[in-house]
């Protein structure tokens, strides 16, 4: 599948694997900083092109195989653009040129510190007050969140007997006044990756920064995760192989042949076969615009689950050697899979709902 | 736990107030294990928990030194590593040797030392001095070093070492040590291989402890963190899942106390704590992936004591154990 794009491919992994060296990957890994440059030369390269949902699957897959906290730091600039380009009014979707040309850092604000999975149950209020809207609350871990123009925030507008019918999603600017971002760090990985937790204090939104239409905000999200899904799925899958990648250079370099591992090898790479299989099926459909949620869903918690049982099987094979910083940091940037986006749990949730629906 | 008697539980109770009173594991993985805390372990006889009284050590039998091994690293891995090095490495590679009385600076902590247990294959060159860089060294700033290079050497520093990130036991500086120091040969064979096997049940101490950190911290969130309305406790596959896993960590303490068989438990300690570890963090969700919950430090030790200590060799030994013959294998 997708092997129209073996070309592109392959100068996404000669990108990689000349800019994201062992020593620059350590750097902004310990350093927890996000690698700037790196997104302004990926897309001056023309490296990631937004334009193409095929290639920003392989783009994030071909990346994280060589290093996830930089290759998620150079494809997660648009994160929630999605949003905007299928329900956005006319003026959004301009907009959406200046994030794609790198002009602009996009950025996504659903979860809050009292629950990401429950998105229905968000606290943060934007009231109506004449043609404005009045934005309150707070958000927790949101990805980009020290570093974006802008965001889109989901935020309720209106109490109602179901919690998910009174949201709504805004395009919030960052500079505007009672905007207020504060770094995490601490992270165990994907350290080049930026994290905030912001805090809004009386934003005075106009109602031009809506997002479509008022009450609809939690059917945008979930129609986004349903697409955005396909790309973390990609990132496991990218890791798993990356994982994989040291396992076989070790194994050939230490000419190691006993049976026991040669079975681990085996196991690993059918997972990661099996893993492939089902992203790109998921893909395909979306792509055609026929997306089948179950199908992300299913992708993206095996793909997660994957990245960390190849992870973990790499530490294990490796033994000792295992410390030298690429495979540990390997390890460390697994297990983020399977949190964010929708815990594995959470996609289990959303699988059964599905194939019980009958969808 | 029936096996365990008073004594020991008033250990554990000990072990634990001295955790609480004296540490702050934060730290420690940030700034590592200085000469305070070292002093402070001394003092209380953890340093020198196997060491024979006449080096000034605590000399406990066997399940006292687990419960010190297990609450510790329950609390603080490297802290517990390195107690661990000390009583279940140091020791048995010097004892019966010239160097059996560094034992007392040891036991006191005044002298701080290392055990290479990562390295097989070793490029060195050995005259009046003995030269060559090994890597991989825990408790870099030690003033000797003991290395099994198919005899078992101690080297004494002061040693130039680089120093190196390290994702497991943080508390303990880690990197490589640049070697053209003064050695002595203290047994012309490795000690190594009889070493680990005999502290087999000293690491199941140590993965009992990280494990029941795991759960302990799982447990507690799951019953104060809500979601959809209703607390995580109130979740079917989760705390299925974690009660399994708190099932695990008791069959591990009872197995352990109880000394059923040492490449059993380790075996079983070794299956169970990557799993355990890893579940603790998706618990908690995206606070999990953050050291300020102080619960993927767990999952961080777990995977490097695993990768380290369990590996082919160590189900060879169990398989000829289960067989009671020394296997070939294809
Ligand atoms: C580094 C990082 C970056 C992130 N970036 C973003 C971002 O850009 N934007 C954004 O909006 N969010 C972001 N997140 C948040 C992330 O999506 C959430 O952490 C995630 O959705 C889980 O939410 P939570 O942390 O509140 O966990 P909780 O929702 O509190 O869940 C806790 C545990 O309960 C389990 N659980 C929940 N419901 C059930 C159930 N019904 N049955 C069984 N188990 C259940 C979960 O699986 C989990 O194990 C990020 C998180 C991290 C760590």
């Amino acid at each position: 599948m997708f092997e129209e794009y073996d070309d592109y491919r392959k100068q996404i992994r000669e990108f990689g694997l000349k800019e994201f060296t062992d020593e620059v990957a350590a750097k902004y890994d310990r350093g927890e900083e996000y690698p700037d440059y790196l997104r302004k030369k990926s897309l001056s390269l023309g490296i990631v092109d937004m334009q193409n949902p095929a290639k920003i699957l392989i783009a994030i897959e071909e990346l994280c195989r060589i290093d996830a906290g930089l290759g998620i730091s150079v494809t997660t600039p648009y994160f929630g653009a999605e949003v905007l380009m299928l329900f956005g009014n006319d003026k959004q979707k301009e907009f959406l040129n200046d994030v794609y040309s790198g002009k602009y850092v996009l950025g996504l604000g659903v979860t809050e510190a009292s629950g990401g999975s429950d998105v229905a149950h968000i606290k943060t209020t934007a009231t109506k007050k004449g043609d404005k809207y009045i934005l309150n609350g707070s958000k927790m871990f949101i990805t980009n969140g020290a570093i974006a123009d802008y965001l889109v925030v989901l935020a309720r507008t209106s109490d109602e007997d179901k919690p998910h019918h009174g949201l709504s999603t805004f395009l919030l600017n960052t500079k505007l006044n009672g905007f207020k971002a504060n770094k995490l760090t601490g992270k165990l990985g994907v350290r080049a990756t930026n994290t905030a937790e912001l805090t809004f204090d009386n934003i005075e939104l106009s109602s031009e920064d809506l997002i479509g239409e008022e009450g609809k905000g939690f059917y945008y999200i979930m129609t986004f995760f349903n697409i955005s899904r396909i790309y973390v799925a990609a990132q496991g899958l990218g890791i798993a192989e990356g994982a994989f990648d040291k396992i076989l250079e070790y194994v050939k370099a230490n000419e190691i042949k006993d049976e026991n591992t040669m079975f681990e090898i085996a196991d690993v790479a059918t997972r990661i076969e099996a893993t492939k299989e089902l992203t790109y099926n998921a893909a395909s459909y979306l792509f055609k615009f026929e997306p089948r949620p179950q199908l992300t869903s299913m992708a993206k918690a095996y793909a997660g689950e994957t990245a960390v049982y190849a992870s973990e099987k790499a530490m294990e094979i490796l033994g000792a050697n295992s410390l030298e910083e690429n495979v540990e940091r390997i390890f460390r940037n697994a297990k983020i899979m399977e949190i964010w986006e929708g815990t594995s749990e959470v996609e289990k949730l959303v699988i059964s709902r599905f194939i019980l629906k009958g969808e | 736990m029936s096996n365990l008697n008073e004594e020991n539980n008033i250990l554990r109770d000990t072990v634990r107030e001295f955790c609480e009173k004296n540490l702050d594991e934060k730290k420690i993985e940030e700034e590592k294990i200085d000469n305070n805390i070292n002093s402070l372990l001394a003092s209380q006889g953890f340093m020198g928990a196997k060491i024979s009284s006449k080096y000034g050590g605590s000399e406990l039998d066997d399940i006292s030194y687990h419960i010190i091994l297990e609450e510790f690293s329950k609390y603080s891995p490297s802290i517990a590593m390195k107690i661990f090095m000390i009583n279940s490495l140091y020791l048995p590679s010097v004892i019966n040797t010239e160097y059996e009385s560094y034992l007392q600076d040891v036991s006191s902590g005044k002298m701080n030392v290392s055990v290479d247990f990562m390295n097989n294959k070793y490029k060195l060159e050995y005259g009046n001095n003995i030269n060559g860089t090994v890597e991989n060294i825990l408790n870099t700033d030690s003033e000797n070093i003991v290395l099994f290079d198919g005899k078992t050497t101690i080297v004494n520093g002061p040693f130039k070492t680089r120093e190196k990130d390290f994702m497991g036991f943080k508390g303990l500086k880690f990197g490589s040590i640049e070697l053209n120091n003064k050695y002595n040969v203290i047994d012309k064979n490795s000690r190594k291989e009889k070493i680990m096997e005999d502290s087999y049940n000293d690491l199941s101490a140590i993965a009992l402890g990280i494990i029941s950190g795991a759960v302990d911290k799982a447990m507690d969130y799951s019953r104060v963190r809500t979601v959809f309305g209703a607390y995580l406790k109130n979740y079917e596959p989760l705390v299925f899942r974690l009660s399994e896993m708190y099932s695990k960590e008791n069959i591990l303490r009872s197995i352990l106390y109880s000394n059923l068989d040492k490449y059993y438990t380790f075996n079983f300690a070794m299956n169970s704590i990557v799993e355990i570890a890893r579940f603790s963090v998706n618990t908690h969700g995206g606070y999990g992936y953050f050291k300020d919950f102080g619960v993927e430090k767990f999952y961080r030790d777990a995977i490097i004591l695993k990768s380290v200590f369990y590996g082919n060799s160590e189900l060879k030994q169990l398989s000829n154990h289960v067989y009671s013959e020394k296997l070939t294998f294809i």
